[in-house]
């Protein structure tokens, strides 16, 4: 390679760091610097510069919200590959024999929008009450309960538009709060929201809210789940 | 292995990555609240919006807890690593949005300037005091080569694009980049990094 070549290759380093060289030319200078011990090190050289880039950035405050919908998804996951772990561990003639150890109750469910369906798991006093509303395919929603904390599992749920997050929601007698739970569908159709606080709740429900959500519902439930005293 | 949430405040960044990469969600909440911040700050100068940057942050941060055993520590430290992925979203949110990045108003230095921090914690307070030396390196390059790498950095500009852009040879687009870049770097090996 000649010395202009060379230097040619020396200035793409700097663009290809900072994500200006088109996909073509950034594969082109790869190859080069996989063969070049002098490139390679200009490359290693320059790199921490780009890297401050972001940190000269004007602090901004994220959102609570944003936190807390992305901890929902990361928990409900969590909680889908444990469970997923535990299925494949466990034969499943003993599921039905497992304890539900620490549940106080396990409590379900629900009106719905176009009808329900109620079935009783039956070992250990545990009942499931699956929902069908008017959507199609219809949500299925699972409330568990345990003291006061309950966890709603979704399933079926159709994925969000833009800008749309689903909200949990508590009744109290006639009042209907939030339950300061922003979730999103997981891309399988499955959303986990954990409700605290669950004493004297009548009903939970869920809607889809825009971003940040909502200080009261602004339209009608995906699901609405009749909480047993 | 799951671990509490105390114990992962206690781990660096490069022991929690595989702590999330075994689907631990405490490790990936003491992850967060580490560099959320900046993902957002960054994703937000990027797009210019907070509802995408809020999009952008979600979108980058569930890849990282659905592959964080992608991470290698050989290409760098864990939060420029992070920090890589988001910019990389928010330039792709830019380029799906309008077909290309929008022109950014890199002769105003406000630029820089006209997005004011709410209720700094303490821990934001001293990121924004290493932040404000960080940009005084910035901002001692000359202007044309200052202009290059925010074009290309935070708008996602192609060196090719910002010629056109600028009207000099593509040649001198490059050449400047690279200028800023070294002296960024000697500002960094003077006692920044």
């Amino acid at each position: 390679m000649n010395e202009t070549e060379h230097d040619r290759r020396r200035d793409d380093v700097a663009a290809y760091l900072l994500g200006a060289l088109g996909p073509g030319e950034a594969a082109e200078l790869e190859r080069h610097i996989a063969a070049c011990p002098e490139c390679e090190e200009e490359l290693e050289r320059l790199r921490p510069a780009v890297q401050v880039l972001p940190e000269t950035v004007e602090p901004v405050e994220a959102p609570a919200a944003l936190r807390n919908r992305l901890m929902e998804q990361v928990r409900s996951e969590a909680g889908d590959s444990q469970e997923a772990t535990a299925t494949r561990r466990t034969p499943r003639w003993q599921l039905g024999l497992r304890p539900l150890a620490g549940l106080a109750a396990l409590a379900l469910v629900v009106a719905a929008i176009g009808g329900y369906a109620i079935s009783d798991s039956g070992s250990g006093g545990a009942k499931t009450t699956t929902v069908i509303t008017g959507h199609s395919p219809g949500v299925t929603a699972q409330m568990v309960r345990e003291g006061e904390t309950g966890t709603l599992r979704l399933a079926n749920l159709h994925q969000l538009p833009a800008g749309k997050v689903l909200q949990a929601w508590v009744q109290r007698g006639k009042q209907v709060v939030s339950a300061k739970a922003l979730f999103v569908p997981n891309s399988d159709g499955t959303a986990t929201a954990t409700i605290d606080g669950m004493n004297g709740v009548n009903t939970v429900m869920v809607t889809a809210e825009p971003r940040g959500g909502s200080v009261q519902p602004t339209g009608k439930p995906i699901v609405s789940v009749a909480i047993p005293n | 292995m799951k671990i509490r949430a105390s114990k992962a405040e206690r781990l660096a960044d490069e022991e929690l990555m595989p702590r999330i990469g075994e689907k631990d969600p405490d490790a990936f909440e003491v992850f967060y609240d580490r560099h959320g911040g900046v993902a957002y700050s960054l994703a937000y100068r990027i797009v210019g919006e907070r509802g995408a940057a809020e999009d952008v942050v979600q979108e980058a941060f569930i890849s990282i807890w659905r592959s964080g055993a992608r991470y290698d520590r050989a290409r760098g430290s864990v939060r420029s690593w992070m920090l890589g992925i988001v910019r990389n979203r928010a330039i792709d949110f830019l380029r799906s949005k309008a077909g290309r990045a929008p022109k950014l108003d890199f002769d105003d230095d406000a630029v820089l300037e006209h997005r004011p921090a709410e209720e700094l914690t303490d821990a934001e307070a001293l990121r924004r005091e290493t932040t404000h030396e960080l940009r005084g390196a910035l901002g001692e390059l000359p202007g044309e080569q200052s202009k290059v790498i925010e074009l290309a950095y935070f708008g996602g500009f192609s060196h090719s694009e910002i010629a056109a852009m600028l009207e000099v040879p593509l040649g001198t687009v490059k050449g400047r980049m690279r200028l800023g870049l070294e002296k960024i770097r000697g500002e960094l090996a003077g006692g920044l990094a």
